[in-house]
């Protein structure tokens, strides 16, 4: 036969140089008493390569004047960064307007997805719910880069929805997203619409990681709502619920590519948070120095939530409650 | 029979929630099926006659094949080493403790928390020195990194779940350790490897800023063609946009829909397991 003679009988192991090499490999790995640190190698080297690096980089220019306009070397200039960071009244006011974004949106998220998560609890027999969830999950999952572009389109003051519906219930027309009165609001919304999901998604975790027998006590108890909530619920659900609010709050502080897309910032400054103060120093005004001063300050502000988040976390773990 | 009634009504509500929350997607769907005169009619038109212009249009232009190609390559290859390296990485964790466990996987998991328009900044001055920018590998290791911290917590959490056991029966009885490895540990935490690849891959999907900076004409993937699209000049060309956000938001939506079960432990980085 004529296939025969081109391919070697399958099953008849020859042992070439690739399976000794291969052998040899194995008996290494078998043997080493560094089996556990292999392991860590890959994940270690992308850790040094994409964040140690980054991070030095980072610190080291943030003491140096570095325009990539004028073209001229770095140059060595201490602290003069964060003096001026400190005095420079545009960061400050970034600040502010990042803190009352995070606590409105996280907030009002947190009430209206406590809310309805409480309103979906009981949704198990819904027909159609895996649907019905996917609609009600999606905002989260969609990227604010498209999520901006589909509300500028519902914004816009010519003929967005939005502006056809206020015109035919108050007879005016409203630049949401122009008009200084209305930018952080309009931002505000689109931002609570795309992450209360997320806090119906944890309220609806939380609840249901409350024991039945303990609710169903409860409920044989004929205990009031407020009581039960108190005493049975909470007790349970407070881990989840802090884990979620906390997260949530990280991810508010970072906002970014929402706002660029939908007001740049604007308008004046109205709508200007950190990350965009930082975005437009770096890639519009390629002051490369003074940025890097600001990120290191963002850095030590998220840092610090996150110690938090992870403290709690911490807690939950050692509670052995997974 | 009144029972029945107030169910059929609160099922009613919850579906009105949910169609709520769906409205302003459905709203660019639609304007992905109108012509451009239907889009920009005032006042806006709900009844229109549908038109596949835009898509065919849409399916004509360079960017649009160039980034949808960079999209699922970068995501697919990034999130699939990063599940390697994660895998490794967790077991090692899960299995050995090494000194610094905790301490590793915290760290591992504030990267995650990071602004990353403070991380932005000094990747976009290392990827220019080191000449990576617009380059696939290094969009692609990026990502990888950007997806490793949630694998490896999500599958940590699935791999304490697989008792030591089933590791000590395939050494005693001669098996390598990568065989264990390989053809003990990971069948046994597909649920985990399912979890992460999905939410990795929407992550990368999704993710903006550092393609925007660090990514060019080579490497641009879907979100960044929606934003430079919808500033051009001359005004916003809202049938490509909302064509292309019509495209872009279809395997998101598709894998909530089949993985909604994993949905809690992948918006929490694998921090918190449980199911809605």
């Amino acid at each position: 036969m004529q296939t025969r003679s081109v391919s070697p009988r399958p099953g008849v192991p020859k042992p070439g140089l690739g399976a000794r090499l291969h052998a040899l490999r194995m008996r290494w790995i078998d043997n080493s008493p560094h089996f556990p640190a292999m392991l860590l190698v890959p994940v270690l080297l992308f850790f040094l390569i994409w964040n140690i690096v980054p991070l030095l980089w980072m610190v080291g220019m943030s003491f140096y004047n570095y325009s990539l306009v004028t073209g001229d070397p770095p140059r060595f200039i201490g602290l003069a960064n964060f003096a001026d960071l400190y005095n420079n009244l545009a960061v400050w006011q970034a600040l502010s307007t990042t803190f009352i974004f995070v606590f409105f949106s996280v907030g009002v998220e947190t009430l209206l997805g406590l809310l309805l998560g409480f309103l979906f609890w009981g949704s198990t027999e819904l027909p159609g719910r895996r649907l019905a969830l996917t609609l009600l999950f999606a905002p989260m999952i969609l990227t604010p880069a498209a999520t901006g572009t589909f509300f500028r389109l519902i914004y816009d003051p010519t003929f967005g929805v939005a502006n056809y519906l206020t015109s035919q219930l108050f007879g005016t027309k409203i630049d949401f997203l122009g008009d200084k009165a209305w930018a952080m609001a309009s931002v505000l919304l689109v931002d609570i619409w795309m992450w209360t999901p997320f806090m119906i998604l944890i309220t609806l975790a939380a609840l249901g990681s409350v024991p039945k027998a303990e609710l169903e006590a409860a409920e044989v108890d004929r205990l009031p709502w407020i009581k039960r909530i108190r005493y049975v619920i909470l007790p349970h659900a407070k881990f989840i619920l802090m884990l979620g609010i906390l997260l949530r709050t990280i991810d508010s502080f970072k906002v970014m590519d929402l706002i660029y897309q939908l007001t740049r910032g604007g308008p004046g400054n109205t709508t200007e948070v950190i990350g965009i103060t930082l975005f437009r120093k770096a890639f519009e005004g390629f002051t490369m120095g003074w940025s890097s001063s600001l990120a290191v300050v963002t850095l030590l502000i998220a840092i610090a939530f996150t110690s938090i988040y992870l403290y709690i976390l911490n807690l939950r773990m050692e509670g052995g409650e997974r | 029979m009144q029972r029945n009634w107030r169910q059929t009504l609160y099922h009613l509500l919850l579906w009105a929630v949910s169609l709520t929350f769906f409205a302003p997607v459905i709203w660019i769907i639609l304007a992905a099926f109108k012509t451009r005169d239907d889009l920009l009619a005032i006042p806006p038109k709900w009844i229109f006659t549908p038109t596949l212009e835009n898509f065919i249009d849409l399916a004509g232009r360079y960017d649009f094949a160039s980034s949808l190609r960079s999209s699922f390559l970068i995501s697919l290859s990034a999130v699939l080493i990063a599940i390697v390296v994660a895998f490794l990485a967790a077991y090692s964790f899960s299995r050995f403790q090494p000194k610094g466990t905790n301490f590793l996987m915290f760290i591992l998991l504030s990267i995650r928390m990071v602004p990353a328009a403070a991380v932005v900044v000094p990747v976009f001055l290392m990827y220019t020195a080191f000449g990576w920018k617009d380059t696939f590998w290094g969009m692609t290791l990026f990502y990888a990194m950007f997806s490793i911290p949630f694998s490896v917590w999500i599958l940590k959490g699935f791999i304490d779940g697989v008792s030591p056991r089933f590791d000590e029966t395939g050494l005693v009885n001669g098996g390598s350790r990568l065989h264990v490895l390989f053809n003990v540990v990971l069948p046994q935490v597909r649920p985990g490897l399912i979890a992460a690849f999905i939410f990795n891959l929407i992550f990368v999907w999704n993710e903006f800023l550092f393609n925007f900076i660090i990514g060019g004409r080579r490497t641009t993937m879907v979100p960044v063609s929606l934003v430079t699209g919808s500033i051009s000049q001359g005004g916003v060309d809202w049938t490509f946009v909302a064509s292309l956000a019509t495209v872009y938001l279809i395997p998101p939506v598709l894998a909530i829909y089949f993985f909604q079960k994993y949905l809690l432990v992948g918006m929490t980085f694998g921090t918190v397991r449980g199911e809605v």
